[in-house]
């Protein structure tokens, strides 16, 4: 093993982390502060590891640093680890997220106890989920995919006294665990005829693809699909995120689903689908996760499970400009996907921890129980209102320029089938408001029959959804910086696509 | 960093500053709220004024700031002469609403939240007529929606607010979502974002010359509240508190117009706006004639004018669609006119309920006596409004009407001109009704406050002065049209 010792260190500190994490709770102290603190520290100083690797990485892979097994003449056979601009940024939103619910969890978790399992998990979690972005070819993708599963199933069946979640978590194990047997199936017939596991694959480029390989890459994208809430493999999710633990609900739409996503559309553009096909089936599925997320949510009477559907949605709008982008070829459009990606981490998160300090204090978990927030926990229902206006593409947050760039790229095609797409997302964003206002109005809805005392929310909640909020609305005023930092990405997708 | 700049900055900056003092302070402010969003209204409106002698002397006031260069998208605020009346109308019209505000609203220890958000409604519209490019214009543009459907969900009459202020957002987004579209298209075409580039001419295939009018025609038709698209109208400014109905009615209905006027016709040339003059003007004369009927069946006294403002964008569109010198001026003045006539209107209909507790007008009545001076008030307004001199709106819609005869379509401007019979109708049967005949039993009069008899006073004398007097306004808006038509 060897080559850039950088590209290892996140992965390294996020698994030693965790065993040490694991050993401090066991040995040391159970204390959730402390754990929570470590937790937070451990992401921060994977997400300082990173940062790096962004300066060393272009859109060229051949110049990428990578760490892989070393042949016996010294050079670098098949690489392990190889960083991609894109997948960096969604392992780097991973990391920043993870921060955020780590600190958040310091109070959060009070009531759940079992730290010790939590904190380590977490970080399991997002050390997959990173894996899996930086992978360099399928076997290890695989593996860290499946960390990433297993961490997420028992995190999500946390509340194993509550028979819901219970049931939630198992319903999400069968799908998941079909998802990704059907992977591996999928890589075996690929191993079958190519003998190799390379990512990109060597011959992919230019040359036709035989049967085994379609037929694995096929098998590939479903379990994928299955991981990132594609309709009609979605039916996981809202249960998932209504049963889990509101830290992890919001891990699962910023981490989970958008990495998979983004493997996803690495894998088939590296295994050899061209752009331009790539492209058209996401835009078609698009228009069915935007779709059915968005009636869906329409009529949803618990909260969570109303982001749920919201996370299906925008992970359609996500599909959507990338889509388009690989498509007609425009680089806007592909940056505008990847900075929906980045705004809609931090305003589902937000949106998911604010409503589970609701939860925490007050139990609250349909819509309706929600009124008087803003009387009980002003900053809580402020916090709450900026996440769901940034959701809904309101001015000045961070949804509404990523909408702005979004129509922009879609307009770039002008052609007959790009005015239908842009038809579909526009009047997709129009039903969207229809839950997100209602819910807005429901926080600050004045409730006369109870008597609602005030909350003195805990600093561990209020610094997170503090951050968040600030964020939100500064990716919304200030994107510039967010649009710099995804130019590595279009010309690298655009590239391997062909 | 010039005087104007700084005024410009002032206009924008106290009611940003106020709001934001307004809820940072929220705790020791209940009673002095309303005179802070006083002052601040007070300060913008003479940060505007004083911007006249700049404009007067050939200048335009710009304050131009960086923002993302990736994208192109620049912070640019301006006043030209196309942004002053607008601008104007919608600084004046914030202050006398908040001024009317104080009578009308309790201070409770939300009150100084009420103001923030009405000085946020008014940041929107202002912003909207300085911004020099899309983005900021965009953000502006919506933030006018937020604040104002924020005010009607919370501080609305009646159970069925929320519903109201939700159906008035998705209404008026959809509009702005259009709006949105035509924007990107344009700035995909030039590559820049700023209006004053696309002043200097665009050239986009005819196709997308006709889709970019369309859409930027109907997404602006949705906030002028035309017919058929007029249906948040009269729920949102029933149910909307008053200030703030005032605020809607008189100056974001407005918006409308400073929309259709930056962007199809002074972008495009004439004869690229050329297929569009008979649907506006269509649409225009159906707006008229539809409004001031409705106006007519309804009950409700604060329906009645609501319908009155669908009728009277009727007009301004109409005039719009002429496409000639007399119309479009017309169209501006008949902006600033009705500003001035609908804000007195809703003013009045306010003291009566305010006066009486009752608002629909079968239970009013024979309220002469007791109320003179709101009855000489609400005369001077339905006389007004229904076109009749000496008072201003008589001025806008002769020209609008003398827009219309230049054109070739005759039958259509005799269409309007017999519509406005109508608005002679329920203008006549609202005073009618309310001040004369007899009173009906159990009907009591109370006090009305100072602050909500000033403005209406202030307002009825301007609605003389403007009748009378139309040099100034007409002035800015010559100067306006030369900027569009080029040169007249």
């Amino acid at each position: 093993m060897s080559g850039n010792i950088q590209v290892i260190l996140p992965l390294a500190s996020l698994t030693g982390g965790a065993f040490i994490l694991y050993l401090i709770a066991r040995l040391v102290t159970g204390r959730n502060e402390l754990l929570a603190f470590f937790t937070a520290l451990v992401f921060a100083v994977a997400l300082g590891t990173l940062l790096p690797l962004f300066a060393m990485t272009g859109p060229e892979q051949a110049s990428a640093p990578t760490w892989g097994y070393l042949e016996s003449g010294g050079a670098l056979t098949g690489a392990f680890l190889r960083p991609d601009p894109g997948g960096l940024i969604v392992a780097g939103v991973a990391l920043g997220l993870g921060i955020l619910v780590a600190l958040y969890s310091g109070r959060y978790l009070a009531l759940d106890h079992r730290y010790r399992l939590y904190y380590p998990l977490l970080l399991l979690l997002v050390a997959g989920s990173m894996g899996m972005l930086m992978a360099a070819d399928l076997f290890n993708l695989y593996m860290f995919c499946e960390l990433m599963s297993v961490a997420a199933y028992v995190l999500v069946a946390f509340r194993r006294r509550t028979d819901t979640s219970i049931e939630a978590g198992f319903k999400y194990l069968i799908m998941g665990s079909v998802g990704t047997v059907i992977m591996l199936l999928g890589i075996s017939f690929i191993y079958r005829e190519t003998g190799t596991l390379a990512l990109p694959a060597p011959s992919s480029t230019g040359g036709t693809l035989g049967t085994w390989t379609r037929a694995g890459l096929a098998c590939l994208l479903v379990g994928l699909s299955v991981k990132s809430a594609i309709v009609p493999l979605h039916t996981w999710l809202p249960d998932a995120q209504n049963r889990a633990p509101s830290s992890i609900a919001a891990m699962l739409s910023g981490v989970i689903d958008q990495s998979a996503l983004y493997v996803l559309i690495k894998i088939a553009l590296g295994l050899g689908w061209s752009g331009y096909r790539l492209g058209t089936w996401l835009i078609l599925f698009s228009f069915l996760n935007m779709t059915l997320g968005n009636l869906l949510a329409l009529v949803q009477t618990y909260t969570k499970r109303l982001l749920g559907y919201s996370t299906i949605a925008q992970i359609g709008y996500i599909m959507l400009s990338m889509g388009v982008g690989l498509r007609y070829q425009s680089r806007e459009a592909i940056q505008a996907a990847l900075f929906l990606l980045i705004a809609h981490a931090a305003m589902k998160g937000l949106a998911f921890l604010s409503k589970g300090v609701c939860h925490f204090y007050c139990g609250t978990s349909t819509v309706y129980e929600l009124r008087g927030t803003a009387v009980q926990a002003p900053l809580v229902a402020a916090t709450f209102s900026i996440a769901l206006a940034g959701l809904a593409g309101v001015p000045p947050l961070a949804g509404f320029a990523s909408k702005w760039f979004v129509v922009g790229g879609i307009l770039q095609a002008a052609d007959t089938f790009s005015y239908v797409v842009l038809t579909v997302f526009l009047l997709n964003s129009l039903i969207a408001l229809g839950y997100y206002l209602p819910l807005i109005g429901t926080l600050f809805m004045r409730e006369t029959s109870r008597d609602l005392p005030r909350i003195r929310v805990s600093p561990w909640m209020t610094v997170p959804l503090v951050i968040m909020g600030a964020m939100v609305l500064a990716i919304g005023l200030y994107p510039e910086m967010l649009l710099g930092w995804t130019t590595d990405v279009a010309p690298y997708l655009l590239m391997l696509g062909g | 960093m010039t005087l104007e700049t700084i005024w410009l900055m002032i206009i924008l900056a106290a009611p940003l500053a106020a709001s934001l003092v307004l809820v940072l302070l929220r705790d020791r402010l209940k009673y002095a709220a309303g005179w802070i969003a006083g002052l601040s209204a007070a300060l913008s409106l003479g940060g505007a004024l004083a911007l006249l002698p700049a404009l007067y002397r050939g200048q335009i006031p710009v304050l131009g700031l960086r923002w993302v260069p990736a994208a192109h998208i620049r912070l640019v605020l301006h006043v030209d002469w196309l942004t002053f009346p607008f601008l104007i109308t919608e600084t004046g019209v914030t202050l006398v609403a908040v001024v009317y505000a104080w009578g009308y609203h309790h201070p409770d220890e939300n009150t100084p939240y009420f103001y923030a958000l009405l000085l946020l409604f008014a940041l929107g519209m202002s912003g909207t007529t300085l911004a020099d490019d899309m983005f900021l214009f965009y953000i502006f543009w919506e933030l006018m929606l937020l604040a104002s459907c924020a005010l009607i969900a919370v501080w609305g009459d009646g159970e069925r607010r929320g519903a109201v202020a939700l159906k008035y957002f998705i209404f008026t987004h959809m509009g702005s979502l259009l709006v949105l579209v035509g924007l990107l298209v344009l700035y995909d075409a030039t590559g820049s974002d700023s209006f004053s580039v696309l002043r200097e001419g665009v050239t986009l295939a005819p196709g997308l010359v006709t889709l970019v009018t369309t859409l930027f025609l109907i997404g602006f038709s949705v906030k002028m509240a035309v017919f058929p698209v007029h249906l948040w109208l009269p729920d949102a400014h029933t149910v909307a508190p008053m200030p703030v109905t005032i605020m809607l009615a008189a100056a974001m209905l407005s918006m409308g117009t400073y929309g259709i006027l930056r962007f199809p016709l002074s972008i495009f040339s004439i004869e690229q706006m050329a297929p569009f003059a008979v649907p506006m003007m269509i649409a225009g004369v159906v707006s008229e004639i539809y409004g001031a009927l409705m106006a007519l069946a309804e009950e409700d006294i604060k329906r009645i004018i609501a319908y009155s403002s669908v009728s009277q964008m009727g007009y301004i569109l109409f005039g719009l669609g002429t496409l000639n010198h007399d119309g479009i001026a017309g169209a501006t003045l008949h902006v600033v006119y009705h500003a001035t006539v609908k804000a007195l209107l809703f003013m009045c209909a306010g003291l009566v309920i305010r006066a009486t507790g009752r608002r629909r007008i079968d239970k009013l009545g024979g309220l002469g006596r007791a109320l003179p001076l709101v009855a000489v008030c609400t005369g001077v307004g339905a006389l007004a409004i229904a076109g009749s001199p000496p008072f201003s709106i008589f001025n806008s819609e002769w020209m609008i009407f003398a827009g219309g005869f230049h054109t070739a379509h005759i039958g259509l401007s005799i269409l309007t001109l017999l519509g406005s019979l109508l608005t002679v109708a329920y203008a006549l049967w609202f005073v009618g009704r309310i001040f004369f005949g007899n009173r009906p039993e159990g009907l009591t009069v109370g006090s009305l406050p100072w602050a909500m008899m000033a403005p209406t006073v202030l307002l009825t004398a301007l609605t003389f002065i403007e009748g009378i007097y139309p040099a100034p306004v007409f002035n800015w808006v010559t100067h306006e049209l030369a900027l569009i038509l080029g040169g007249i």
